[in-house]
C-alpha cells in the first residue's frame, strides 16, 4: 500500500519544516482550535441557546457514539490502511447481538459476546489486509458485506428489540450531570490516546504507517500492527453499536449506516493524514468536536438538512486541500 | 500448476461458468433468452458505472460518488423537461454527470486532495445538491410514454440499456488494448513519475478519468430517470459498494496500473447472473449479500496469492 516515491518525498520534508513562514506555521498547528474557537463565538452570539450546559450535554452525548469509532479509526488512517468501510456492519453486530442475547445468555455477557464478535470481524479484515495483502477498501467492503449478511440472517432479518429494559436506564443514567455514554467515549479516548502515543504498540503504528518498508526492516511486526488497527476499529464499533442498541432498546440491520463517513470526516478534519504515519486521537477528536458543533450551530439556526450535508463535504474538502497545500508550503509533499 | 494459474487467469470466466451452470440446473427456465435479457438489462446501470470505474482504478483514482452523480445526473435530466425538452434536458443531465466529474478531477488534481477523501466530499455533496433541487421528493417526468419505449427489448434480448453497456465496454477494451492513450492510463496508474518522466501528463490524465467517470455515471443516471420517468434524490444511494465489487471481481486493481475491460464485463455479468438466479430461489437479500462478499473476498485472494504472470501489464490483452 505504501509506495516509494511517497517514501522519498517524505524523506526531504524534515528539514525544511519550518519554511513556511509564522503565519503558515500557527494556521497548520493551530488552524483547527481557531476553527472550533469561531464557532464558539458565532454560536453564542448567533442562538441564545447554544452556550448553555443543556445544549452542550446534547452534543456531547450525540459525538459519543460515533467519537468511540473515530478512536479506532484514528489507527486505521495512521497506520496506512486507508479506511474502514466495515464499520456499519460492525455497529450492526454490536447492536442486533447486544439485544438479541439478552434472553438467551443475560444482559452482560450478550454485551461482551457483541464486542468480541465485532472485533472477531475487525480481525477477518485486518488478517486480509496485513498478512494477505490485499486492500483495505474491498477487504472492509467485503468482509462488511458478509458480516451485515450473517448478522441479519441470524435473527432472520427483521428488527430487534430489547427485553432489559434494566440496561438501558443504566446507559442513559448520569453521573455529575454528564451521561454515561459520554463517560464511556471519553474512557476510550483517553486509552485510545495513551495507546497511540505512549506505548510500543502505538510507536509502531505510525512507524508502520510512515514508511512500511523501514518500519519492517527495523523489526516491527508489520504486519500485526496494521491487522491490529482494524481489530481496535472493530472493537470499537462494536462497542459503540452495544451502546447504541441499548440506547435505542431496538436494532434494525442498517443502524450503521453513515457512521463510516462521519467518522472518517472527523478523522480527516482533524488533520490526521490518510496516507497514513501521521496523526493523534486529540486531533481528530478535535475534528469530530468542530463537525458537531458546526451540526449544532447550523441545527439551531434552522438550516436545512441538505445544506448541512453541502457545508459539511465542502469543510471535507477545503480542511484536506488547506491541509495539503500548508505540507507543501512549508516543504513537504502530502 | 500450470491448470491452476490458468484457472486463477480466467478465473471471472470460470465463476460466471460455474454460476450460469448450476443456476441453469437449479432453476427452471432460467437458460432462456428472456431471462438473460432481463438480467443484462438490470446489470446495465452498474456495468455502465463499472466502465467508468475501471478506466480510474487503472489510473490508481478511486470514485465513491458515482452514486450521488448518477442521482444528481437523474434529477437534472427529469427536472429541465418541461424547460428545454426531453432530449436536450437528457444531454444536460449527462453533462451534470460531466462536470461532477470534473469538479473531482479539479480537487483531486489541482488541490492535491487524495481521491479518497475528494470523492467523499463531493458524496456527500452531491447528494446534498439533489435534495436541496427537489425538496428530497421525486420528481415525475413530462413523457411517460418514454420509459416505455426505453424499455422495449430489441432483437430479443438487448434494451437501449444493455445494447449500449456492452457496445461501450467493447469500445473500452479496443481503447485499453490497442490505443497510446488506453496504454499511457496503465503507465500512469502504475508509476505516474516515470510516466511523467516518458513525457505523459499524468494529472491531464487523471483528470479526464474523472471527467469520463463522472461523464458515465451521468449517463447511468439519465438513463435510469428516463426508464422509471421520475427523479428521486435518493437513487443510487447503494451503487457504490457493487460497481466496486464488480470491477475488482473482474480482476482490475485499486492499486492502480492493472485492469482489463472484459475482465469488467465478466465481473457485472457475474454479479448480475448472481443475484437474478438466487432471487429466482427466493434466497433472502442478506444470504445474497454474504454470497457476493464472499466471492468478492476469495477472487481477490486468489489474485494476490496464485500471481499469474508479471504483475503489471499483464492483465491489459487478457480477459480476467
Amino acid at each position: 500500500m505504501t509506495d516509494v516515491p511517497i517514501q522519498m518525498q517524505q524523506g526531504t520534508a524534515n528539514e525544511r519544516f519550518r519554511s513556511g513562514g509564522p503565519l503558515f506555521d500557527l494556521l497548520s498547528r493551530g488552524g483547527l482550535a481557531i476553527a472550533i474557537l469561531a464557532v464558539l463565538i458565532y454560536g453564542s452570539l448567533a442562538s441564545p441557546v447554544f452556550f448553555t450546559a443543556g445544549n452542550f450535554v446534547n452534543v456531547l452525548t450525540s459525538m459519543a457514539i460515533v467519537g468511540i469509532v473515530v478512536v479506532g479509526m484514528t489507527f486505521v488512517l495512521v497506520v496506512g490502511g486507508l479506511a474502514d468501510l466495515s464499520v456499519p456492519a460492525t455497529i450492526a453486530c454490536g447492536a442486533i447481538l447486544s439485544l438479541a442475547l439478552q434472553p438467551v445468555i443475560g444482559p452482560v455477557p450478550a454485551f461482551a459476546a457483541a464486542i468480541a464478535l465485532a472485533g472477531f470481524c475487525g480481525l477477518m479484515s485486518g488478517l486480509l489486509i496485513g498478512y494477505v495483502g490485499i486492500n483495505p477498501i474491498v477487504a472492509t467492503l467485503g468482509v462488511g458485506t458478509i458480516v451485515l449478511g450473517i448478522v441479519q440472517a441470524a435473527v432472520g432479518g427483521v428488527i430487534v428489540y430489547g427485553t432489559n429494559p434494566d440496561t438501558a436506564a443504566l446507559v442513559k443514567s448520569r453521573l455529575f450531570g454528564i451521561p454515561a455514554i459520554v463517560l464511556i467515549f471519553m474512557a476510550v479516548a483517553v486509552v485510545g490516546h495513551f495507546a497511540l502515543s505512549r506505548s510500543y504498540w502505538g510507536r509502531w503504528t505510525i512507524a508502520t504507517g510512515g514508511n512500511y518498508a523501514a518500519a519492517e526492516a527495523s523489526a516491527v511486526p508489520v504486519r500485526a500492527v496494521k491487522a491490529g488497527a482494524f481489530v481496535i476499529t472493530g472493537l470499537c464499533a462494536g462497542l459503540s453499536g452495544a451502546l447504541l442498541g441499548l440506547t435505542l432498546q431496538s436494532a434494525r440491520p442498517l443502524v450503521g449506516t453513515g457512521y463510516e463517513f462521519s467518522a472518517i470526516t472527523a478523522v480527516v478534519v482533524g488533520g490526521v493524514s490518510i496516507m497514513g504515519g501521521f496523526g493523534s486521537v486529540p486531533r481528530a477528536i478535535a475534528g469530530l468536536v468542530f463537525v458537531q458543533l458546526l451540526t449544532n450551530v447550523m441545527v439551531l439556526q434552522g438550516v436545512r438538512t441538505p445544506v448541512q450535508g453541502f457545508a459539511l463535504g465542502l469543510l471535507i474538502a477545503i480542511a484536506v486541500a488547506l491541509d495539503v497545500a500548508l505540507r507543501r508550503r512549508a516543504g513537504g509533499a502530502l | 500448476m500450470t491448470v491452476l494459474v490458468r484457472l486463477v487467469r480466467y478465473r471471472v470466466a470460470v465463476i460466471l461458468g460455474l454460476t450460469l451452470l448450476i443456476a441453469s440446473l437449479t432453476v427452471s427456465g432460467f437458460p432462456s433468452v428472456t431471462t438473460l435479457g432481463l438480467g443484462l438489462d438490470r446489470s446495465a446501470t452498474i456495468g455502465i458505472i463499472a466502465i467508468g470505474m475501471t478506466v480510474l482504478l487503472i489510473a490508481r483514482q478511486i470514485d465513491l460518488s458515482v452514486g450521488s452523480t448518477f442521482a444528481l445526473a437523474g434529477i437534472t435530466a427529469i427536472m429541465l423537461q418541461p424547460v428545454i425538452g426531453i432530449w436536450p434536458a437528457a444531454l444536460a443531465g449527462v453533462l451534470a454527470g460531466a462536470a461532477a466529474g470534473a469538479f473531482n478531477g479539479l480537487l483531486s488534481v489541482v488541490f492535491r486532495v487524495n481521491a479518497l477523501v475528494a470523492t467523499l466530499a463531493t458524496m456527500l455533496i452531491f447528494r446534498s445538491v439533489a435534495h436541496w433541487l427537489t425538496d428530497s421528493q421525486p420528481v415525475p417526468g413530462t413523457d411517460i410514454m418514454l420509459s416505455l419505449a426505453l424499455s422495449t427489448v430489441h432483437l430479443e434480448i438487448f434494451t437501449l440499456r444493455s445494447a449500449l453497456f456492452v457496445g461501450s465496454i467493447l469500445l473500452l477494451h479496443f481503447w485499453l488494448t490497442r490505443t497510446v492513450a488506453g496504454r499511457n492510463l496503465f503507465a500512469v496508474g502504475s508509476n505516474a513519475d516515470a510516466a511523467e518522466a516518458s513525457g505523459i501528463a499524468p494529472g491531464r490524465t487523471v483528470f479526464l478519468a474523472f471527467v469520463f467517470a463522472g461523464t458515465l455515471a451521468g449517463v447511468a443516471g439519465v438513463l435510469q430517470s428516463l426508464t422509471t420517468n421520475t427523479g428521486s434524490p435518493v437513487f443510487g444511494a447503494e451503487l457504490i459498494v457493487t460497481v466496486i465489487a464488480a470491477v475488482v471481481v473482474g480482476g482490475t486493481r485499486i492499486e492502480g496500473g492493472r485492469g482489463s475491460a472484459l475482465g469488467t464485463l465478466g465481473g457485472v455479468l457475474t454479479i448480475a447472473a448472481l443475484t437474478t438466479a438466487m432471487e429466482f430461489q427466493s434466497v433472502p437479500a442478506y444470504i445474497q449479500q454474504v454470497v457476493v462478499g464472499l466471492i468478492l473476498i476469495l477472487l481477490v485472494v486468489l489474485d494476490r496469492t496464485v500471481r499469474p504472470g508479471p504483475r503489471t501489464h499483464a492483465a491489459a490483452g487478457v480477459p480476467g
